[in-house]
Formats: C-alpha cells, structure tokens, sequence
C-alpha cells in the first residue's frame, strides 16, 4: 500500500546540511500496522513527513496504493492535499475557531466530489461514534480535554476514508494512563476499518504493544526490521539490543565455535570469563562481539551447586524496589551485571551470590 | 514480508521544483511589491542625492556637491547639534516620567490601575500637534498666557518662559512620548521573574543590594533597547519642533529637511534635500542597528519562563497618597492642561487670560468660520485613508509574513529585513521620498502627485515594518501543524489561507487593522511635503492654520479632530480588550 524506495532528505538550515533520511526502504501492505521507532532525530518523523507530502524529499520514490506521489526521477509531486491521506499530529492541530463537527466535516468538504450536506452529517457522526465522542458535535473544539482532543483528531483523520493513515507520535502528550487507553482504541479503531496505518514513535512499549511490523532506525537508516516479537527475541546489534527493552553487554572476542544451522553457539571471551552465547551463522573465531543479555533472563542461583558454564560468582550491589520487582546490579569481575527479581526474593547488599546466564538468553552481537 | 536495503543512499537528485499555485504565487508577487516599494523610495532618494536639476529637465547632472556643501556647512553641524540634544531631552524627559509610572503599575498595589492603563493608551494616540499647540498657547513669549499673565501681574518687561528652544521642545516631545515609554518599560519590567530578586534575598542581600546588584543588572538590556527607540522617535519627531521652533528658525533634522524643502522664494533644491534626507536615513539606520542589537541582548537576560509566576507587589502604605499625585499631576499638566488649553483658544477670537472679560468674547466663531468646502474634503480624505491604509498595510503585511515564516524561498531573510527598514527611516524622509518619487520618476506614466494616491503607498509603506512585526508575531503562535493538517485534509493553499489562517490570525488583524486606522488619523509628518489642497488629510488642514499663524482655526479644527476621534478609540478599545493586548507604537 506504501511503498518507499532509496528515501534521501536533506534539511537546509543556516546551520548548515543535515542529511535526516539517509536512503531508506520499505514496503508496507494493505491493513498493516507498520511503525517506525527511534530516538528523536533519528529521521522517523521526516520519513512520515515525506509520505504525507509535507516535506520534499531530495531522492528516491514514493507510492500510496500504486500511485506514484513523488518520485526524484520522474519529478513527481503530489502535493499533500491531493495524497488522500488521513494524519493525527503529535499536538492533534484541532483548529481552535471551529466546532468539533465543523473540524471532522472539514477533509468532507475538500474531498472530490463533494459529499451533500446529508451525507456530510450521517458519516461525521459515524467518525464521531467510533471514538466514542458522539453528541459533542456542537462544543467548541477548545473545550475538550487532551483524550478527547486526541479522539477528534483521529476522527478527522479516519473520517474521508483516506487509503492510509499516518500517526505522529500521536500519544506523546497525554498522561500515562491515558496513553495505555489509547494505544489499544487506536488499534483496535484501525483494525476495524482495515486501514493502512504508518505511526511514527519513540516509545518502544508503543511500538511493541501496536504494531504488525516495526522498525527500529537510528541516524537516518533502518536499523532492523520485523515483528515485535521478533526484534525483542534478536535485536541484531547492540544498538537495538539496548534501545528495546534493556540489556547487559560484555564485550569479547569468539574464541570457538560449535553448532551450525542457525542455531551456532560461540564461547566469548569477556572481562569476566568465557561466556556461552548464541551467534550468527557466518560468525568466525576471533571475531569482536557483544554479548546481550537481558535483565530478566539472568538468573541467581542457590548456592552450593557445582559451577558450570555460564554461572559466575559476584556481590551484590544494589538493590531497588520497583514494586512489581527487584531491580538489582550484582558487579561480577568488576563488571556490572542488571538482574531483575520478584519482590519477594530474598537477597541483601553486600552478600556473595551467583549467577547464571542462560545459553539461549545470550546474543553475541558482532559490530 | 519488508525488504530493508541499507545501500548507500543515491546521490540526491535535483529537488522538484516548488509547487507554485495561484494563491502562494500572488502572496509572494504581493511581497515583491510591497518590498519592492520600500526600495523604490530609499533608492529614489540615494539617487537624486547625486544629481542636479528640477523635476524637468532634460538631463540630470551627476554631482557630489550636495554631500560636499553639506558637510563644509556649520549650520548641518549646529543642525545635528541641536537633533542630539533634542532626542536625549526627550529621553531623559520620558523615562524619569515612564519608569516611576510603570513601576507603581507593574509592582505595588497601586489603586485604579486599569484607568491608568486606559489613560496611557489613549495618550499614545493624541496627535502630538495639537498637544505642542496648547503649549505655544501657554508659553508663547508672545501670546503665552502664563507669560502673559506673569508680565501683567509684576510689571515684567519681556516674558519669563520661551517655548522656543530646544530644551523646552525636547521636554514637551518627552511628555508626549512618556505613554510610549511607559508600554516599553512596564513589558520589561513585567518580564522579570521575582524569584531572581527573592533568591538575592536568601543569599542574604539587603533589599537595595538586590535591587541594585540584580534587578538592575537583569533589566537593563530590556530598558536600553527601549532608550534607543526613544530615542530613535525623537530623532525623527516633527510635530513638537515644527509647531515650536519652525518660526524661530529653530531646527532639528527633520525640521530642518521641511524648511529647505519650502524656501520661501525660488524653487527648491530637491538634491540638498535629498542629500540632507540620505544622511538622516544612514543615522537613523545607525540607530535602529543599536536598537537590534541591544534587542538581542535582551533575551539573554529575559525571564520569560513560560511558567506563571506572580511578581512581588510591594505595598505603598504611607506613600500611596504621594504615588497617586505624582500620575495625576503627569495627565494634568502633560495632557490635560494643554488640551484645555486648546479648547479655551478655540472659543476666543484672539487668545486672553481666563477672565470675565475674556468669557463674554467667547464664541464658537471660530468653528463656523472654517472654511466648509476645505473641511469636508480633509474629512474625507481621512476616512478614505483609514480605511484604506491599514487595509492595504494588512493585507502586504500578511502576505510578507507568510512567505518569510512559511515557505522555505530563499530571499526570505531580504524580505524581513526590508519590512523592518520603514521603522529606520523617519516619517519626513518618506514623505520627501514620495514626493521626489512623484515629481522626478512617475510623473509620466502615474501621475499621483496631488491625488490620494500618493498619500495612500507612503502611509502603507512607513507602516509596513508595525504591519509585519504584528502579523509574524500572529504567525508565530499559531502553530504550523494547523496548517498541515488543513492540507492533508485535503485543502489547497488558499483554502488552508481562507479557512483556517485568516480566522485564526483575525484578532491580531482586527487589532491592528484599528491601531493602524488611529496611527493614519493623527499622522501630520507623512502629508507635510506632499498634501495639495486637493489630497488634504484633516491633520494637514491643521498644519495649514498653524502655517499662517492662525491660531484661533488650527485650534477649532484640532478641537474637531480630537472629538471626531472619539468613536473610533471607542471601538479600538472594545476590539483591544477582545484581542487582549495594550499597544505599542
């Protein structure tokens, strides 16, 4: 449904250049839910900006549903009001002298051909239903909290049937609870019209909780594609290791090999010892890796048990109560390993304890 | 399932040219001209500088004597001499008067604050000519009343006040200009956020120490840019120094470019004048680059955080009596008195001490015997160019803020800074650029000389740079993605213009629209080279009256003008309090 090529964009300020997309990819399908996450200035929002029309790209191509909307090439340019797309902004930009209706009636009225009066009425208050604003037709758009302001503007966004939906960072200036609310509403409202939907954000709960597809990007480029589940079970590289969810990383070099078959397991040397992990197929002994593991899925282990491999003694650190869980650092030959654990373990500071890391949980990550 | 391909990003080709529709092509053909205009008038002026000749000749002679003559002349010196003195006069005068004032506003409990607001914004807008003319009628050496009355009362062989010299100008302009200085200092003052002063106290200064080693230090930035612009207004004010010292051949610049201009035999000599105005651009546009420059120093220090605080408001207690005297004795004497003044002139056919005498000659014959036909064209002519005027202001004004706000053409920049320059160039010089505009270059193809026209482009122009500052701080707070979802929703340039821009700027623009209307009512200096008794404002009418030494029809006809104002301040504070703003310049 969205098809980007080769994207490039510059942005020229009096500070100089700044290359923001530098030659991104992708394809996205009809009622997919594709996000894109990132730190802030990572080039997600300019991407969403291009598709929308909003900036001008320097380079490549653009489709929505098979039209060509911009292409570097051919001199293609759509420009945003003919793109017959729906868009929620990061502030919603609820205009402030209209009423609610006349805000959602607003992409009616510009849409060709004209939808009679009538018409206008009856698919305004369907909009206005499916975000659960029905009646408030007539209030002033200002005199609506920020949920409801977010509502509107994703009413408005839906309300021409655009082919695809463009979301910027939509959930950003709500409050915590709200957010959580929201994220499952917009889902839901989108899955049950079928719209192609692009959401740009840099929360990865967000990314994680809503998307078919995500990707991660950092400095202008795609870092690493897939489905949630599966960039959370292997970032590739450290960068999406650290940026969704939290890891430990230990550097190393291979030091052997065994396995293959994408399932190739490598012994690391790292500061603290030899350190099982699983690592990628083309891997080769003496290559520099990361080791990533992540903080629920270091174990501490009873004592007394013959050591084996993957198990290292340390001290503990430091321990802070989070409510649902322990957040602990254990330093282990003067490294600093996270572990999460259940409230009710029983550790203290300053004790010995011992840790396991489990093969399956460790990524080395090659640079 | 995505394809991710990581190359090397393509060498950019080249950008898609800018979409240009019909509404975004006339916005910029509109920056074009207006900016253009500004152009044309600074350009005329530089260029007859260089010349020799009268509006006709066959050919123009190039020449340097101008500058030459000029700057070999003593009298340009004392000119200068006099400019200087005049504007720090005025300075001095308006801020010992403005600073109290704004404090006791901005920071204690002073009673009745809003009156003293409202009064203060109406005073900005008295025309200045008819405040300098109740002056003449109570210092004239001549026909001063106090003078009159002194010299009665003890036997005194010549008047003890003159009116006529520089000092007492600069102090008569600086009371006039004190409600201006009061709007610019109180926004400084009012920027300053308490917790600086109350965190010096709990560092353990005494309060003088932290007034002095603090609040001085934070808003001195904010009170010289606010001096430099004093000042800037003074070195370009006409209305006091013309009223007051043109008979007594008592100059400042601007008097002085009025005065070359008008020789009382002969033809004049357009490229002094020009000349003499090239010089007063270059200092005035000395001025204003100050003016930037401590502007931008301001907000280093500025306070403005965003989160509200409230300031400390100090409590007057026994002083409060003292506090109240001194604002009422600044209406009184700076604005009440003189306006009396007028108004008592008005009645009499020649003008005496309050008597009972002097009561039984009073008559509204000075009224009757303006002459009607000249009266009703001058009204007119007003009406037409306040409507016109802030219209045609507005309109380049909004066009030049959108192309410099939002769009990304890259003479953007040029554009600001020519609508900043109007405010650069005093009003006198405009008014002779319009004039050698007209006689020199339009004469063939556009002959305006004489008609409203010419009023109409040279008031548009000097206000541009108000116009611009008010709509881009609009377009400013109105935030971008307004206009970007209008346009994903499907909206073209001027559908996004119409329905979503122009509402959410009208009431800056209605706001402005009136304030400008007001500024085009008082203007005297704009028409004074240019009016003809066929293009006549109602201020020039005045200035006519004055001109022939006829008091008692200057002050019947600047009585008429201030009650015809009347209504329309009216309507300018319903549409102010709506919009929420007191007003500079």
């Amino acid at each position: 449904m969205i098809t980007i090529r080769n994207l490039t964009m510059t942005y020229r300020t009096a500070h100089g250049e700044h290359q923001a997309v530098k030659g991104v990819s992708i394809e996205i399908k009809q009622g997919q839910f594709y996000t894109l996450l990132g730190p802030s200035g990572c080039g997600k929002t300019t991407i969403l900006r291009c598709v929308a029309g909003l900036e001008h790209p320097d380079g490549g191509e653009i489709q929505i549903g098979g039209r060509t909307v911009y292409s570097g090439a051919n001199r293609t340019w759509v420009p945003p009001h003919d793109r017959n797309i729906g868009m929620v902004f990061q502030s919603y930009a609820i205009w402030p002298h209209m009423t609610v209706f006349e805000n959602v009636a607003f992409p009616l009225r510009h849409k060709k051909p004209k939808p009679n009066r009538a018409e206008i009425r009856d698919r305004v208050a369907k909009a206005l239903s499916l975000v659960h604003l029905g009646g408030l037709e007539d209030r002033p758009a200002p005199y609506l909290s920020g949920g409801q302001q977010q509502r509107l503007a994703l009413a408005r966004a839906l309300v021409a049937e655009p082919r695809v939906l463009l979301l910027d960072e939509p959930l950003s200036n709500l409050d915590a609870k709200l957010r959580e609310e929201m994220r499952l509403e917009i889902r839901q409202v989108v899955e049950r019209l079928g719209v192609t939907t692009l959401f740009v954000t840099h929360e990865q709960i967000e990314a994680l909780t809503m998307s078919d597809v995500m990707s991660v990007m950092n400095d202008g480029r795609i870092i690493q594609e897939g489905s949630p589940a599966e960039i959370y079970a292997k970032p590739k590289g450290a960068f999406v290791a650290d940026f969704i969810g939290r890891s430990n990383f230990l550097a190393g070099k291979i030091t052997a090999l065994a396995g293959s078959n994408g399932s190739a397991t490598a012994t690391v040397d790292t500061p603290i010892g030899p350190v099982h992990a699983r690592v990628e197929a083309e891997a080769q002994i003496g290559d520099t890796v990361t080791v990533a593991i992540r903080p629920e899925n270091v174990a501490l282990l009873p004592h007394g048990p013959q050591p084996s491999h993957n198990e290292f003694a340390g001290t503990m650190d430091t321990i802070v109560y989070v409510g649902n869980l322990l957040d602990c650092i254990v330093t282990v030959g003067g490294e600093k390993v996270r572990l999460q654990l259940q409230p009710s373990a029983a550790v203290d500071r300053g004790t010995q304890v011992r840790l396991a890391f489990p093969v399956e949980y460790c990524l080395a990550l090659r640079a | 399932m995505a394809t991710i391909t990581a190359d090397k990003p393509v060498l950019p080709t080249k950008k898609p040219s800018f979409q240009l529709d019909l509404t975004s092509s006339s916005l910029i053909g509109l920056t074009l001209v207006a900016t253009g205009a500004i152009l044309v008038l600074v350009g005329v002026v530089l260029w007859l500088s260089f010349t020799e000749g009268t509006p006709g000749d066959p050919v123009l002679q190039y020449t340097l004597e101008h500058y030459r003559s000029l700057f070999l002349d003593g009298f340009t010196y004392r000119v200068l001499w006099n400019t200087v003195l005049f504007s720090l006069t005025t300075l001095a005068t308006s801020f010992c008067l403005a600073i109290p004032i704004a404090w006791l506003m901005e920071r204690t409990d002073f009673p009745a604050k809003p009156i003293v607001f409202t009064l203060m914004t109406t005073a900005l807008l008295i025309p200045s000519f008819a405040v300098a003319l109740g002056w003449v009628f109570l210092l004239h050496p001549k026909i001063g009343m106090i003078n009159q009355g002194l010299v009665a009362l003890f036997g005194l062989s010549e008047a003890p006040f003159d009116i006529s010299n520089i000092f007492a100008m600069g102090v008569v302009e600086g009371m006039n200009l004190t409600p201006l200085s009061f709007v610019m200092t109180a926004v400084v003052l009012r920027s300053m956020d308490p917790a600086l002063e109350e965190a010096a106290a709990i560092s353990g200064a005494k309060p003088w120490q932290a007034v002095l080693r603090i609040t001085a230090r934070v808003l001195l930035p904010g009170l010289l840019a606010a001096a430099i612009y004093v000042a800037m207004i003074g070195f370009a004010a006409f209305d006091v120094p013309a009223i007051l010292g043109l008979t007594r051949r008592i100059f400042t610049f601007s008097t002085y470019v009025f005065w070359v201009l008008t020789p009382s035999e002969g033809a004049p000599e357009y490229g002094s004048v020009a000349c003499l105005s090239v010089i007063m651009i270059a200092l005035a546009a000395f001025l204003s680059w100050c003016y930037r420059q401590a502007q931008r120093q301001a907000p280093k220090y500025a306070v403005v955080t965003g989160k509200a605080y409230r300031p400390r408001i100090a409590t007057l207690g026994k002083w409060r009596g003292a506090a109240i005297l001194f604002v009422a004795l600044y209406f009184i004497v700076a604005q009440l008195l003189p306006l009396l003044m007028l108004a008592w002139a008005s009645l009499l056919p020649y003008l005496q001490t309050p008597s009972l005498a002097a009561l039984q000659s009073v008559s509204l014959r000075n009224f009757l015997n303006l002459p009607q036909a000249l009266l009703w064209r001058a009204g007119s002519n007003t009406a037409i160019l306040m409507v016109v005027v802030p219209t045609i202001t507005l309109t380049a004004s909004v066009a030049i803020s959108w192309v410099v706000l939002r769009t990304r053409i890259k003479a953007r920049g040029i554009f600001d800074f020519l609508a900043f320059l109007p405010l650069a160039i005093p009003a006198i010089v405009f008014s002779v650029a319009a004039l050698l505009l007209a006689l020199f270059v339009m004469r063939h193809f556009a002959p305006i000389y004489g008609t409203i026209w010419i009023l109409i482009i040279v008031y548009a122009v000097a206000r541009l740079s108000y116009g611009t500052r008010m709509t881009n701080s609009a377009l400013i707070q109105i935030h971008r993605e307004l206009e970007e979802s209008a346009q994903v929703c499907g909206a073209a340039t001027g559908s996004v213009l119409r329905r979503v821009l122009v509402p959410l700027l009208a009431p800056s623009l209605a706001y402005a629209w009136i304030w400008i209307a007001l500024l085009t009512y008082r203007e005297l200096t704009l028409p004074v080279v240019i009016s003809t008794s066929n293009n006549l404002p109602f201020s020039y009418l005045v200035w006519g009256f004055v001109q022939a030494s006829a008091y008692g029809s200057a002050s019947a006809a600047a009585l008429l003008m201030l009650c015809l104002m009347l209504p329309v301040l009216l309507l300018y504070w319903l549409v102010a309090r709506r919009a929420g703003m007191i007003a500079p310049r």
